[in-house]
């Protein structure tokens, strides 16, 4: 390969990098202001949000077979934020303050996809609780006319159990 | 009349009160764990889980590591998780095959029954030692089955498990009955804590007068959802199995997958449905298939499992650590030859309500970590109200609070038993 193409070989893949990079802080921007309405506009019409339990590979498990925590298709994605949206969603209200630092993203081209791993903690504080989420994002990114759209978000939680948490009442 | 733990149980008045110091009382959760976490039978795991012989996993019962074993017989075995040198936990895994457990420490090795197989410098200890009954990992000191059903009981005497179910054993049988090849835990376990005293859950778990409150965003939900609801309303009793295990059980407009078809799952799943519930009434006659089909039921067994058989079947059992926390485990049970779409509408409809991450039980756990926030006030209000019902003639609702009376009728025994 010659210098030129290694160079821009490598200027595409920093520039995908950026735009993913992008997605992934505006997403962690807006579940932090709570703009649950536009959080759901960066995702595919078909799109899934997955969290699997912490015995099961979670990289390679599906939520047909195996127990999850979060198996949202794009009927339930929607009512999770209706009822975010309500205040009879009680663990929720008044709302947490929370807080999503994304990190480590890397960035490959999958055919059509693209695919973003990239690690996170998430912080909740209510009342008298404050939890960490640590874990990994899987994001199945697809270019919509120069758009890129969510189509498939898992969060991997790299914890051994949800202890103290009891709850994922916020979105990872 | 006023019962030793301070409980109010006043029919003629149709008054059941609850001293909140029940929830708080540092050295009631201690004799909790005298009285009643060793003396009951707790459940330990389900058969599905150690489906092949030379297969183990570990588990935490009331605060205790648990080795659970099926040796290569096909026997199983709950021992005590300490290697009797040093006590250092012997098995580190949470499950996997093998037949043989080496302590990390000193590498004493233990077969799947807990005898030591082999341990390094045994020169050093005198002849017989190897074979000394102190030198085994020990056994828990019962384990029976029940159906597929593991209990463990870290008390020598007492009833047997059966006995000890009375007819909650029945409502066990009828989860055993969804199925004419056997159920089997599916893969994946839901995890978590509450910051609650653990008897709040066990009331929480089979309250069927909250959820018009405390869940209407999820009642709201299944109403946009179109076709997610059949017409079957939201009725039914509470049923006594005594011996502190009771449960509710009603019809329900929610699918379920043995056997209640409902809209959403389209024309082929109607047919798939009803071929379940044909099946199930020739294996069961129509009126034990109309029951296991047709009615939900959320069931507490004393003190600390829970079964709720609903739009999915979960197994849940928990235990506290302080008066004000708990840990909890919870896993989807499900026939065992279940088709794919079938299984994925199950697991869809467990994790819609049910779970850390569902609809639902997220608003149960602010419920009960708001009322152990609330037993702080102190001062003159000592009481929780568990009265509902009990002026009613005839049965008690299934959102009548007659269950929960019976639960703590029993926690009540147990405690006076031990103090007396």
């Amino acid at each position: 390969m010659s210098t030129a193409t290694m160079e821009r070989t490598l200027e595409d893949s920093l520039l995908l990098r950026l735009r993913v990079e992008e997605l992934l802080f505006t997403e962690a921007d807006l579940l932090d202001s709570w703009k649950l309405e536009s959080w759901l506009a960066l995702f595919t019409e078909d799109a899934h949000y997955y969290v699997p339990p912490s015995d099961v590979d979670g990289d390679t498990a599906t939520p047909d077979t195996a127990l999850f925590y979060i198996m949202d298709d794009p009927v339930r994605m929607r009512e999770r934020v209706v009822r975010l949206s309500k205040i009879g969603a009680h663990s929720e209200h008044p709302r947490s303050k929370v807080r999503h630092l994304v990190t480590n993203v890397r960035v490959e081209r999958d055919g059509d996809i693209i695919r973003s791993r990239s690690s996170f903690i998430v912080s909740r504080a209510k009342d008298i609780t404050h939890d960490l989420f640590v874990g990994h994002y899987l994001h199945e990114i697809v270019d919509q006319g120069g758009e890129l759209k969510i189509r498939k978000k898992t969060c991997v939680l790299d914890m051994e159990a949800l202890r103290p948490h009891a709850r994922i009442s916020i979105i990872l | 009349m006023a019962l030793t733990t301070g409980i109010i149980n006043d029919k003629e008045r149709a008054q059941f009160l609850v001293p909140r110091r029940a929830f708080t009382d540092r050295s009631i959760f201690e004799k909790e764990y005298e009285a009643i976490f060793n003396k009951c039978w707790l459940y330990l795991g389900h058969a599905s889980e150690l489906a092949e012989p030379g297969t183990f996993l570990t588990r935490t019962v009331a605060r205790r590591p648990i080795l659970f074993t099926r040796d290569k017989e096909g026997e199983y075995h709950a021992l005590l998780n300490a290697c009797p040198h040093r006590g250092a936990l012997v098995c580190r895994e949470r499950h996997g095959k093998g037949r043989a457990f080496m302590c990390m420490y000193h590498g004493w090795t233990f077969g799947s029954d807990g005898h030591l197989m082999t341990l390094p410098g045994s020169s050093g200890y005198p002849k017989g030692f190897k074979t000394d009954p102190q030198k085994q990992m020990a056994h828990v000191p019962r384990v029976e089955r029940f159906g597929d059903f593991f209990f463990i009981n870290f008390s020598r005497d007492g009833e047997d498990l059966a006995t000890y179910l009375a007819d909650a054993g029945d409502t066990l049988k009828l989860l055993g009955e969804h199925s004419p090849s056997g159920m089997q835990i599916v893969g994946g376990t839901q995890e978590y804590s509450i910051r609650g005293n653990w008897k709040l859950l066990a009331e929480n778990s089979f309250d069927g007068y909250h959820a018009a409150c405390n869940h209407s965003t999820y009642l709201e939900y299944l109403g946009n959802t179109k076709g997610a609801l059949g017409a079957d309303p939201l009725k039914g009793e509470a049923v006594d199995l005594k011996n502190g295990h009771a449960m509710v059980e009603y019809t329900a407009p929610w699918g379920r997958p043995i056997a209640n078809w409902v809209p959403i799952w389209g024309e082929e799943g109607k047919k798939e449905i009803d071929a379940v519930y044909a099946e199930l009434q020739s294996r069961v006659g129509p009126e034990r298939a109309e029951r296991i089909a047709k009615k939900s039921r959320n069931m507490v067994i004393f003190p600390n499992l829970v079964i709720n058989d609903v739009m999915a079947i979960t197994v849940r059992t928990f235990f506290p650590t302080a008066p004000d926390y708990m840990e909890i485990i919870a896993w989807a049970l499900a026939p065992v030859e279940e088709s794919e779409w079938r299984r994925k509408f199950r697991l869809y409809n467990f994790t819609e309500f049910l779970g850390p991450g569902g609809f639902a039980t997220p608003d149960d756990v602010e419920a009960i970590e708001k009322c152990q926030q609330g037993y702080a006030v102190g001062g003159d209000a000592q009481y929780n109200d568990i009265s509902k019902g009990m002026a009613r003639d005839g049965a008690p609702s299934f959102d009548d609070e007659a269950q929960m009376r019976a639960y703590w009728v029993e926690w009540d025994r147990r405690l006076s038993e031990y103090e007396a």
